[in-house]
């Protein structure tokens, strides 16, 4: 019988270094522009919700704004899409629907977890509260 | 001593369930094998495990928002199922994206054909029991996800062509680190296809089994590799030369032996021609302009008619015919036919003579993709309570 | 036999001409030549001359019937052609090819499950192919326009 060719290739796995991650321990290491979490910065969004009609996983909602954060004047509805990352498929179009330019991109991708995670935590850091 | 009695047993037509949840198959499909004794006599395909409803889903949403959804009918060939979606709109906007668009779009599907072939191989590689084969392709495969995710921005899903051109552009640092990797991916898959040529256990499998002839891939309507290894020189790319495969150097992949083996072969071959295409996409990439449409200003509203979309994906001819009625922001129809319905749903009669052993790597050498296969009704069931899931519940998880 | 053979087969059968985008050649027939047309395709250019591609089943509410398109390549040049045909939408039965093109197999059950059209003659049309049991028992086809899916 002949010499498995894959024989070689084999051995040499033996003594090299595991190749698999081991994931929650060591981060994967994706691209900066990975397609990861997003959300609205409330300071250029305008309420339009061109991006809840356009959303093809009907995962953006909107939601009103909470009375202690100041709403700049551009959003006369204080409302804000809130996106339900258990819902959304990351296509980006609400990125690229967006008359403002108001959604930030991140390469964030690591939201898995027991609780239900949404872009309020993230969108709302980008506005000042009342009195601050 | 000696025999004293002689007990005959006649030989029965068994009926074995294969699926449709079987440690052979991945997929949710139920094959019912009917033998006697160990060789198969007729073979059933029963289907609708896994049935969607993407194409009235399609009919329910706008043209736009269907790009997404037509992207999620198959996470493997997700690209080419976007891509023809998005060229029977054009047909329909009359649009042309620019040459460095086409250009990147092809760029993408072979980026993707590269890696459906790694897969099947891996899993063919499996079922015949050869772990240690399936890890060091998997393991070889993350190379060109990797290509794919710096290209796209996503491993898996692309999301990648858009009405008028593509999502996102590749500058020259992105380029050449995309050809690195396909540069170091080229003698890893000539090594692997070298395997596939010497191997016992392989050859042993794959050879003579589920053998067609060139009469029986057409009468049967089968695409993709698995006629193009029965010598039927079919291929979309050659023959409606879209996007920029018109102006792409590469040869249409034959092999005459018509079995499990030369599939399996015919996928190798695709996937160097695949490297050797984007490595020469990423030399000559034209600049004539930015390929990346900006996504508010593409028209809203379709004039009425007709499309009828041609693309060669991993598994063979996928077509896609669009219908609009100008009235509304929906499309009228929206048809899918994935390669995968055409090669699982006739070729029962493949299997027949075979023995049962052989079901698994027949099944495997179609590259079967059930996701692909089922598309078309909204409602699942559960027991015996009924309800509707759309893509809207089941994303949320809450009906 | 060149493509020009096919299309000149093709069209005495038509009763119509037309264009599918990108440039496919459509030609209308009679629901009963349909057969008649697959059967002279056969016997003329053999079952490597051509390969039926999809059927592709319209429900076509205001005018009251469906419209079935039968999208063929020619081989070798691999040209896409369409024949196309229009059956009443109450009584949806054409003849089956499934006995002289066993390629039609898949095209024919699933245009029956979603759609309802009976293919006379074809023994392996089943509801629930695709369908689930709920739309099965209820005698529902999801792609017709008002099947309230």
């Amino acid at each position: 019988m002949k010499r498995p060719r894959l024989l070689g290739l084999v051995l040499k796995n033996l003594v090299s270094k595991p190749a698999t991650i081991q994931y929650p321990r060591v981060k994967t290491p994706v691209e900066l522009d990975f397609r990861g979490v997003q959300y609205a910065d409330l300071g250029k969004c305008t309420g339009c919700s061109l991006c809840a009609i356009e959303c093809p996983a009907d995962a953006i909602k909107m939601t009103p704004i909470p009375p202690e954060y100041e709403v700049p004047k551009t959003n006369p509805r204080r409302i804000y899409p809130l996106i339900n990352y258990g819902k959304c498929v990351f296509c980006y179009r609400c990125v690229k629907v967006c008359p403002t330019n108001a959604y930030i991109a991140t390469n964030k991708y690591d939201i898995a977890g027991v609780s239900r995670l949404t872009s309020e935590a993230f969108s709302l850091t980008t506005l000042r509260r009342v009195g601050s | 001593m000696g025999v004293t009695k002689i007990v005959e047993i006649s030989v029965v037509t068994a009926e074995i369930p294969v699926g449709p949840q079987h440690p052979a198959l991945h997929e949710p499909l139920l094959l019912k094998v009917y033998a006697e004794g160990e060789e198969v006599v007729k073979v059933e395909v029963n289907t609708g495990y896994n049935h969607r409803g993407i194409e009235r889903l399609c009919e329910r949403n706008t043209f736009y928002r269907d790009i997404f959804i037509v992207g999620r009918v198959c996470g493997i060939c997700n690209a080419v199922h976007t891509n023809c979606y998005v060229r029977a709109l054009e047909q329909l906007l009359d649009l042309h994206p620019n040459r460095r668009a086409q250009y990147l779009r092809v760029l993408a599907m072979e980026l993707e054909r590269v890696h459906s072939h790694m897969l099947i191989n891996a899993v063919m590689a499996e079922i015949v029991g050869f772990e240690t084969l399936f890890m060091q392709i998997m393991l070889d495969r993350e190379k060109v996800m990797k290509a794919k995710e710096i290209l796209t921005g996503s491993r898996v899903m692309a999301d990648y062509v858009m009405v008028g051109g593509v999502r996102r552009d590749i500058d020259e640092e992105k380029r050449q680190r995309i050809r690195e990797l396909l540069l170091k991916l080229g003698p890893r898959i000539e090594y692997y296809r070298k395997v596939f040529e010497e191997d016992e256990t392989i050859v042993k499998r794959l050879v003579g089994v589920g053998r067609i002839s060139y009469g029986e891939a057409t009468s049967h309507s089968l695409v993709g590799p698995v006629a193009r290894g029965s010598g039927v020189k079919i291929d979309s790319r050659v023959s409606d030369k879209y996007d920029a495969y018109g102006e792409i150097p590469f040869n249409l992949v034959t092999r005459s032996e018509g079995d499990s083996w030369a599939r399996m072969m015919v996928r190798w071959d695709e996937a160097l021609e695949s490297i050797e295409m984007s490595i020469y996409i990423l030399e000559h990439l034209p600049s004539d302009g930015d390929p990346v449409p900006d996504e508010r200003r593409l028209p809203r509203r379709f004039p009425p008619g007709e499309a009828y979309t041609r693309v060669e994906a991993q598994r063979g001819e996928l077509t896609y015919y669009v219908m609009s009625d100008g009235k509304g922001q929906n499309p009228y129809r929206v048809k899918i036919r994935t390669p995968s319905f055409n090669n699982i749903i006739n070729s029962a009669f493949m299997y027949i003579g075979h023995s049962l052993a052989d079901v698994p790597v027949i099944l495997a050498s179609l590259d079967p993709c059930i996701s692909c296969m089922e598309r078309v009704t909204v409602i699942d069931l559960e027991k015996n309570t009924r309800y509707r899931l759309d893509l809207k519940q089941l994303a949320g998880g809450k009906p | 036999m060149g493509v020009v053979d096919k299309h000149s087969l093709l069209e005495s059968f038509s009763v119509g001409r037309g264009v599918v985008k990108p440039s496919r050649k459509l030609y209308i027939v009679e629901p009963g030549n349909v057969r008649r047309v697959f059967e002279a395709l056969i016997e003329k250019f053999g079952y490597g001359g051509f390969y039926l591609s999809t059927i592709v089943g319209t429900d076509l509410k205001d005018e009251g019937r469906i419209r079935l398109d039968y999208y063929i390549v020619l081989l070798p040049e691999e040209e896409t052609v369409v024949l196309r045909t229009f059956i009443p939408r109450e009584n949806p039965v054409i003849d089956s090819l499934v006995d002289i093109l066993p390629g039609a197999l898949s095209g024919e059950c699933e245009t029956h499950d979603l759609l309802g059209v009976v293919f006379r003659g074809n023994p392996f049309l089943k509801r629930g192919f695709f369908a689930p049991r709920d739309l099965v028992e209820k005698g529902e086809y999801p792609l017709r326009k008002d099947s309230g899916v």
